[in-house]
């Protein structure tokens, strides 16, 4: 950039010689011109020749001073900011896209930082080390690279806060690994217990205060042919980087591992605090926008105990909805709906006697046909009674005028019901001389219904 | 007018070379100072157009003034309790006192050598003042994260300040790992954790599920009786209405016994198998054996 300008202006300062030489070549074709009417042909042809190069010169001249207050004005391009440096300070910082006019050189420089763009930074630093193989690999195999342990020099992971109540027996089983494997005592039994996490961020940031970003940030020249955005982007990111990672680092170990699993909301946000905070601090006059947990990941290491884990959980939810259909159904087959509501109430003794009512008659199931069942005897020996009642009041005037006619009749009518609906009868006579035997009859007492059965059977 | 623009042209020309040699640009994000044979005289603190003696009296030397990054080698460390840990540490720094600097380090590459070497043992010496427990811990209120990197920036910073004339703006932990070895006992426990919190989630399932259950079969029962009793109710209520019947029956209570003993035979009698022996004297059959003696009454 500042190789692009010393050029620019180099030129330009060439034309503001060339300007200062200006009025006078003008003068001089004047005085040439007012001596040569006495000179001869050849004389006046000269000066006519010079006369006219002259005119020339002076046409050159214009349009090269035009050029020159035309190449003071640069650009400003909408996302980008410009600060206008007039001997090396900051003289004025555009507010809008446009065009801005800047003096030659040594004077005024005008440097462009865009502003307000979203910058992409991603941090894979607490990712596990994929090889070639791993990333080209077809689909989501499981990673070729698979050590019982993770190099810290090779592995990146971030460290994850044990759950309180798992500190205690994660000491004890650590005591125990520790003792079998002779490995070296980990750090243990002070609530130091500790998880594993792999994760992948996604960073976005602008630039929001370009004087401070000017100021204070470190930024490496820019060569010819290159982009100041680029070279920009390239310079700041180390330093971003740095203060993302830290921030992660230190969020991190404030959350579990399942925390970080399942991405709560809150650890970004923590992240983006810490690492705004630091940002501010220094005066770099770059705005995190927004911080994005992409994937976290426990140590494939660990995989089969966390996929049953996983599963167990899936099959104890199994368990529980199955549990719940139970329910549903044996509810539905008792009262239909309103089970759950009718049996609070009645347990609480929170409805009132319509409430209570309502519930009832909306109650289906089971319930309803026990109710059902006793309406109906109530219907029924209601009715018979009222029968019963009119049937004999019907009688009584009857029965009172010759009671002994209207019974036997009655009595008659009955005895011949029964009998006529009898399967066998036998009519016994009792004599005197019969008195002193006994009579035997061989009733058949095979169930007819059997009989019956047999029958289609055969 | 010639004679006149000429030297006019050169005073111009001239007045400009005296500028080039005399006048000098800091920029916003610089440092200087001026040196006058080789001895530094003035610092130049703020931005702007300097002036200063031609070359060979008064030289300027200028200082970049920006924030810089520093990363701090990759390194093992112990903390208090012996435990190793892997650290990564990083500075944010810039050149503050510009004199200072070219006394003491001159080049950026220099500094940063000795801020290295200075970062590494601040790191080193205060992480071995806390324990393994003070970076993670199960309790979030028992972790010193930030305690730490607070204290490491007061022990830094003080000392580059005054020894190189650097500013040291922020410190930061940027990388926090166990030694590899380590990582194998970690991942013995995550895994015994794991498999305790399994064996918790399929036994809290269960008893959830069982807990349904039973509170499904409670309510059936509950139900059902409350059912059982409203019904009875019910029937009690057709019991009680038919008492109004029996009164008017009161009227004539023989016959009404009677009628309701027939009724009863009628219904038990009439269905089902059923046999009967029957002796001839009991009406009506007593009119196989003979003619009863029927007498014509007169007619009232």
């Amino acid at each position: 950039m500042s190789h692009e300008h010393e050029h620019k202006h180099d030129h330009e300062h060439e034309h503001e010689h060339d300007h200062d030489h200006g009025p006078e070549p003008a003068e001089a074709t004047q005085t040439q011109g007012r001596g040569g009417r006495e000179l001869d042909a050849a004389g006046r042809s000269l000066s006519d020749a010079l006369r006219i190069s002259f005119a020339i010169l002076k046409v050159i001249m214009i349009v090269l001073v035009i050029g020159f207050i035309a190449s003071g004005f640069r650009t400003v391009q909408s996302g980008e900011k410009g600060i206008i440096l007039r001997f090396g300070k900051i003289h004025r910082i555009t507010t809008q896209p446009g065009s801005v006019w800047v003096l030659p050189f040594p004077i005024d420089e005008l440097v462009r930082i865009p502003s307000d763009r979203q910058i992409n930074l991603p941090v894979n630093t607490f990712w596990y080390r994929e090889t070639r193989e791993d990333i080209m690999g077809p689909g989501t195999i499981p990673r070729n690279y698979r050590a019982d342990s993770l190099d810290p020099l090779l592995e990146g992971y971030c460290l994850t806060r044990s759950e309180k109540s798992d500190a205690q027996i994660g000491a004890a089983v650590q005591r125990v690994v520790a003792a079998d494997a002779n490995l070296a005592l980990a750090p243990q039994s002070d609530g130091s217990d500790y998880g594993i996490v792999h994760t992948r961020w996604q960073i976005n940031y602008q630039i929001n205060n370009v004087d401070q970003f000017f100021r204070n940030v470190y930024v490496a020249d820019v060569k010819p042919g290159q982009v100041y955005s680029d070279i920009m982007t390239q310079s700041i990111t180390p330093m971003l980087r740095s203060v993302i990672e830290d921030a992660v680092v230190q969020a991190m170990v404030h959350y579990t591992i399942d925390e970080a699993i399942q991405s709560v909301d809150t650890i970004p946000d923590r992240v983006k605090q810490l690492a705004q905070k630091k940002l501010t601090d220094m005066g770099s006059g770059v705005t995190v926008t927004s911080v994005l947990l992409v994937k976290a990941e426990w140590p494939k290491q660990v995989d089969q105990a966390f996929a049953a884990s996983i599963a167990a959980s899936q099959m104890s939810q199994a368990a529980i909805t199955e549990a719940k259909t139970y329910a549903e159904n044996r509810l539905n087959e008792v009262a239909g709906l309103v089970a759950r509501q009718l049996y609070q109430g009645l347990v609480d003794g929170t409805l009132d006697d319509a409430q209570c009512e309502a519930l009832w008659s909306q109650a289906a199931g089971q319930v309803r046909d026990r109710i059902a069942q006793a309406e109906a005897y109530k219907t029924t020996v209601v009715e018979s009674a009222k029968a019963n009642a009119d049937y004999l009041l019907s009688l009584l005037p009857e029965y009172r005028k010759r009671p002994e006619l209207v019974a036997r009749g009655i009595y008659a009518a009955a005895i011949e019901t029964i009998l006529a609906a009898a399967d066998e009868k036998f009519i016994v006579e009792l004599s005197e001389v019969a008195r002193e035997r006994q009579v035997r009859i061989n009733l058949n007492r095979e169930p007819v219904k059997k009989k019956q059965g047999q029958q289609t059977t055969n | 007018m010639r004679n006149i623009a000429i030297p006019i042209l050169i005073a111009v020309i001239f007045l400009i070379l005296v500028a080039y040699l005399v006048a000098f640009q800091v920029r916003e994000n610089e440092l200087a100072f001026v040196m006058r044979f080789g001895n530094p005289v003035r610092p130049i603190t703020t931005p702007g157009l300097k002036l200063k003696w031609p070359t060979p009296i008064e030289r300027v030397q200028k200082f970049d003034a920006r924030l810089r990054l520093l990363e701090a080698e990759i390194g093992q460390t112990t903390t208090k309790g012996k435990v190793p840990i892997i650290v990564s540490t990083y500075i944010v720094w810039r050149v503050k006192d510009p004199l200072q600097f070219y006394n003491s380090v001159r080049t950026i590459e220099e500094a940063e050598n000795k801020l290295r070497s200075q970062t590494n043992d601040t790191q080193n010496r205060i992480i071995g003042q806390y324990t393994f427990a003070e970076f993670v811990n199960s309790d979030p209120d028992r972790i010193k994260f930030d305690e730490i990197q607070t204290k490491m920036l007061a022990d830094l910073s003080p000392r580059v300040a005054k020894d190189y004339g650097i500013e040291v703006k922020t410190l930061g932990i940027k990388q926090l790992k166990i030694s590899q070895d380590n990582t194998k006992a970690v991942f013995a426990r995550m895994t015994a954790e794991r498999k305790r919190r399994t064996e918790a989630t399929i036994a809290m399932g269960n008893a959830e599920a069982m807990t349904i259950r039973t509170k499904a079969d409670e309510i059936r029962t509950g139900l059902l009786a409350a059912a059982e009793g409203r019904a009875k109710a019910i029937r009690g209520q057709g019991d009680a209405e038919t008492a109004k019947y029996l009164e008017k029956m009161e009227q004539a209570p023989d016959l009404a016994i009677f009628l309701r003993n027939l009724e009863a035979l009628r219904t038990m009698l009439t269905s089902g198998r059923t046999t009967y022996v029957i002796p001839t004297d009991s009406e009506p059959f007593s009119l196989l054996k003979k003619m009863p003696s029927l007498k014509a009454s007169e007619p009232k």
